[in-house]
């Protein structure tokens, strides 16, 4: 069924002007032309304006900017990613769906998008505001083969695929502060999260997790994340294709991870330094056990951050927070 | 935290065997020893946690060999009598180790209560902590049923790749 559809909008979609008559979709696709009117009648309650006229026969006026499966997959140049896709127009939180399909067997790049997360996940169990269509919240589910160790690379490499996606595709300025928020005018405009599940030299599977803001009007951010969060709404003036971007990102994020498995980490951190956020500035640096000021220094070749520690001396570092500005954002 | 009386007989061990260079470590405890003009030399271990973290050295002399020994961790959690020599070895038939460099949380939010603590009975998909780097939170479950009796590092340490986090009996 599903297949059907994708291969009747690509039909369509070779047309582009011109017609394609009824019969030559019936002769195509080897259904029958009342088949065919219950698909178009299908693709018009996703958005899809389709033109019918007699004689000559259908062709795609508009194609709809509405995320559903078939605007999504169509046109989606991936070879494994969001081959297999869930969308939802509301769910509880994407990375969770993620968590239940990885226990259900599904393969290696099924990509769960929902137009509105209910409970959205951010770290430590916090809220990430996810309201209905002003941004994309998805969660990719990967079975990486690599020893458990090397798996942190992977929010680096989700990070430089945004940052690329933002800069290449929607003309934006973005930075990623370590290891892999995004950042436009330092304010946070896309978070990401990771939770693996590993024995000690294999990995069963990973959720990464993507929210990206895109459409929300300044006064929609919700109050509590004014004053450090932004949209890409915010940030160009211009509302957003989320299917458009979305696609974007599923290409991007496939071509990253491919690069990643070919040729390692090097390559995915020249990308990642390309957009890294106050290297060489000196901030303020928290990990569970103390807090200090400190210069960012640089990433290490496993992409731990090299920082100066509490006494000036250069510290490797696998998990901390990053804080700037006195009193400013993050405070 | 090694014994006197174990690292003696290591030392023996190795000074009986053909053995050149010998390493060990557990729990943040270090120990490596080799053999110079034939006769067994303990360095001091490498302290790999941080600063803050408490130290205990223990040294002790036999027949011209010197041992010297460093853990990274006063076991606050182990309820080891002081007196060493008297005390069995802990009864555990796993040990939970970190596959990774990075945090270790006993919870998955600071509000939340740990997801095991001692004497609570795990099943091999339970999950017991979590261990973070570079912001990839990673669940580690217990991979035996059993009953937790030992929890080996504090919420919030960083832990070292292979460092055991917690011990279980098989029950």
């Amino acid at each position: 069924m599903e297949s059907t559809r994708t291969r009747l909008i690509a039909l369509l979609e070779e047309q582009a002007d011109d017609y394609i008559s009824g019969q030559q979709l019936s002769d195509q696709l080897h259904i029958s032309r009342t088949a065919v009117w219950k698909h178009m009648k299908e693709l018009e309650k996703d958005g899809y304006e389709i033109e019918a006229v007699s004689r000559k026969g259908y062709r795609i006026v508009s194609s709809p900017d509405k995320v559903s499966l078939n605007t999504l997959q169509w046109g989606l140049k991936t070879e494994w990613v969001g081959k297999q896709l869930i969308h939802h127009r509301q769910i509880d939180s994407t990375q969770r769906m993620g968590h239940e399909l990885a226990k259900q067997h599904y393969p290696h790049g099924t990509v769960i998008i929902a137009d509105e997360q209910l409970e959205g996940k951010g770290r430590m169990e916090r809220n990430w505001y996810s309201p209905q269509g002003e941004g994309i919240w998805m969660s990719f589910l990967l079975r990486p083969e690599l020893p458990p160790v090397h798996a942190p690379q992977l929010t680096l490499l989700a990070a430089a695929a945004v940052a690329e996606v933002l800069a290449e595709t929607c003309q934006v300025t973005p930075q990623i502060k370590w290891p892999n928020d995004v950042l436009i005018d330092h304010k946070k405009m896309a978070g990401i999260l990771t939770e693996m599940q590993a024995e000690h030299d294999h990995i069963q599977y990973v959720v990464l997790g993507m929210g990206i803001n895109m459409n929300q009007p300044a006064d929609s951010l919700a109050e509590d994340i004014h004053y450090k969060a932004t949209s890409l709404l915010i940030e160009t003036g211009e509302t957003w294709s989320l299917q458009f971007v979305t696609q974007a990102l599923l290409e991007k994020f496939e071509q990253l991870y491919d690069l990643y498995m070919r040729e390692g980490f090097p390559p995915i951190k020249s990308k990642w330094e390309a957009y890294g956020y106050r290297i060489g500035e000196r901030v303020s640096i928290s990990t569970m056990q103390e807090k200090w000021e400190g210069k960012l220094l640089n990433i290490e070749p496993d992409g731990a951050l090299n920082a100066e520690g509490p006494d000036g001396e250069e510290k490797k570092l696998y998990s901390a927070e990053i804080h700037w500005g006195k009193g400013g954002y993050y405070a | 935290m090694l014994k006197v009386q174990e690292i003696r007989e290591l030392i023996k061990l190795i000074d009986q065997s053909q053995i050149e260079e010998f390493a060990y470590e557990t729990n943040g405890t270090k120990v490596s020893m080799k053999k110079q003009n034939g006769k067994v030399v303990t360095e001091a271990p490498v302290q790999t946690e941080a600063p803050s973290v408490p130290q205990a050295a223990n040294e002790s002399s036999h027949s011209g060999q010197t041992v010297k020994e460093t853990t990274a961790q006063e076991e606050e959690n182990n309820q080891e009598a002081p007196d060493q020599g008297s005390e069995a070895a802990p009864a555990y038939d796993k040990e939970v180790t970190s596959p990774m460099v990075g945090t270790f949380y006993q919870a998955s939010s600071p509000e939340n209560d740990p997801f095991v603590q001692i004497g609570d009975k795990v099943k091999t998909d339970s999950v017991v902590c979590i261990v973070e780097a570079m912001k990839l939170f990673n669940e580690i479950e217990a991979e035996v049923s059993g009953e937790v009796v030992e929890i080996l590092v504090e919420d919030g340490e960083l832990v070292e790749y292979g460092q055991p986090l917690f011990r279980i009996k098989s029950v």
